[in-house]
């Protein structure tokens, strides 16, 4: 079966280049949402088992994304993928539970080291 | 839309959006710095793209209020057939919390104002130009950074920006700190000259 992918970043252009980075052989079904609010409902309706989040948005912003997803307690893995490169910003997501932080130009060896690391994708 | 020249007029949505993503990035650079300078979290903003016309220059500081006491920054800049100036607006009430931020002890002259005015300038400037410079793959060389004005307020700074354009590319990056009081926005402009390069570059980024 295919992975549900979620690529959430209100950029057209940022979530076409996590697209591109992705591993060409992974078997994904793959999403896009332009804000915060609209990636948790695609969350919600089975569309991201491994999410890409982008913290700053409209609407509703990645850390908020992270805290409903922490509070409703929902089955994803979430990657951060940002321009905000602040160590404390870094420290928000991991403590919110994303697994991992890639920062903005996303680097497609970076992006799939991280998903091989974490078992998401056997490479 | 391949083809199409950007139009003078119209900023096409998907400029717009790569636009907005390169400043995204190049800011989140400079937030970076200034974040580990003043010890604080900086509260990064989505920028703001706009294509106007000198007098709706004004439009383009939108987080700024036109009552409030304001000192800026200037500096341009140019290379790989791109031309423009960034300049960096400081509300004055900011100088009380970045005098303690970086620990300054003493009276916060007109004089004190200027120097952190000039040192952040520097920082913000150059790292979000560096940033934009990395992913257009252009380079730009720098001119000294040319003070505007101190407690000024807007309409007057306004009129103090003599640079050498009629309509421009602007990109507003409006930075505040979490919980102190420093309200800054960083405006870069593009002159009407450099459109056709800026659009050729994000035409190849988008290939």
């Amino acid at each position: 079966m295919s992975t549900p992918v979620l690529i959430c970043d209100d950029s057209s252009f940022a979530r076409k280049q996590v697209q591109r980075a992705l591993p060409p052989d992974w078997d994904v079904d793959v999403t896009f949402a332009g804000n915060g609010e609209e990636g948790l409902s695609a969350i919600n309706a089975g569309k991201g088992d491994v999410v890409f989040l982008d913290l700053t948005m409209p609407v509703m912003d990645g850390f908020e994304v992270l805290e409903a997803i922490k509070k409703q307690d929902l089955p994803c893995l979430v990657v951060v993928i940002s321009g905000d490169i602040q160590p404390e910003a870094m420290a928000r997501v991991k403590k919110l539970g994303a697994v991992d932080f890639i920062k903005k130009p996303v680097d497609a060896q970076r992006l799939q080291q991280v998903l091989t690391d974490f078992g998401i994708y056997a490479g | 839309m391949r083809g199409e020249r950007m139009s003078t007029e119209h900023l096409d949505e998907e400029m717009r959006d790569v636009f907005q993503e390169i400043a995204n990035v190049a800011m989140g650079r400079a937030a970076d710095l200034l974040a580990r300078l003043l010890n604080n979290y900086v509260v990064l903003p989505i920028p703001v793209v706009n294509l106007l016309e000198r007098n709706e220059l004004k439009m383009a500081l939108s987080s700024l209020k036109s009552v409030d006491s304001v000192s800026a920054v200037c500096q341009g800049f140019v290379g790989s057939r791109i031309s423009g100036e960034a300049l960096l607006i400081f509300n004055d009430t900011s100088f009380q919390d970045i005098a303690e931020l970086t620990e300054f002890k003493g009276d916060i002259t007109p004089d004190i104002e200027l120097e952190l005015l000039m040192d952040i300038a520097n920082i913000l400037i150059g790292a979000c130009l560096k940033g934009l410079t990395e992913q257009l793959d252009v380079s730009f060389s720098q001119g000294q950074p040319v003070l505007l004005g101190q407690h000024l307020n807007l309409q007057d700074l306004i009129n103090n920006q003599t640079g050498n354009w009629k309509r421009a590319l602007t990109i507003e990056i409006p930075y505040r700190l979490e919980s102190r009081n420093v309200d800054c926005d960083l405006l870069l402009l593009f002159t009407e000259d450099s459109l056709a390069v800026l659009e050729s570059k994000v035409r190849f980024m988008l290939e």
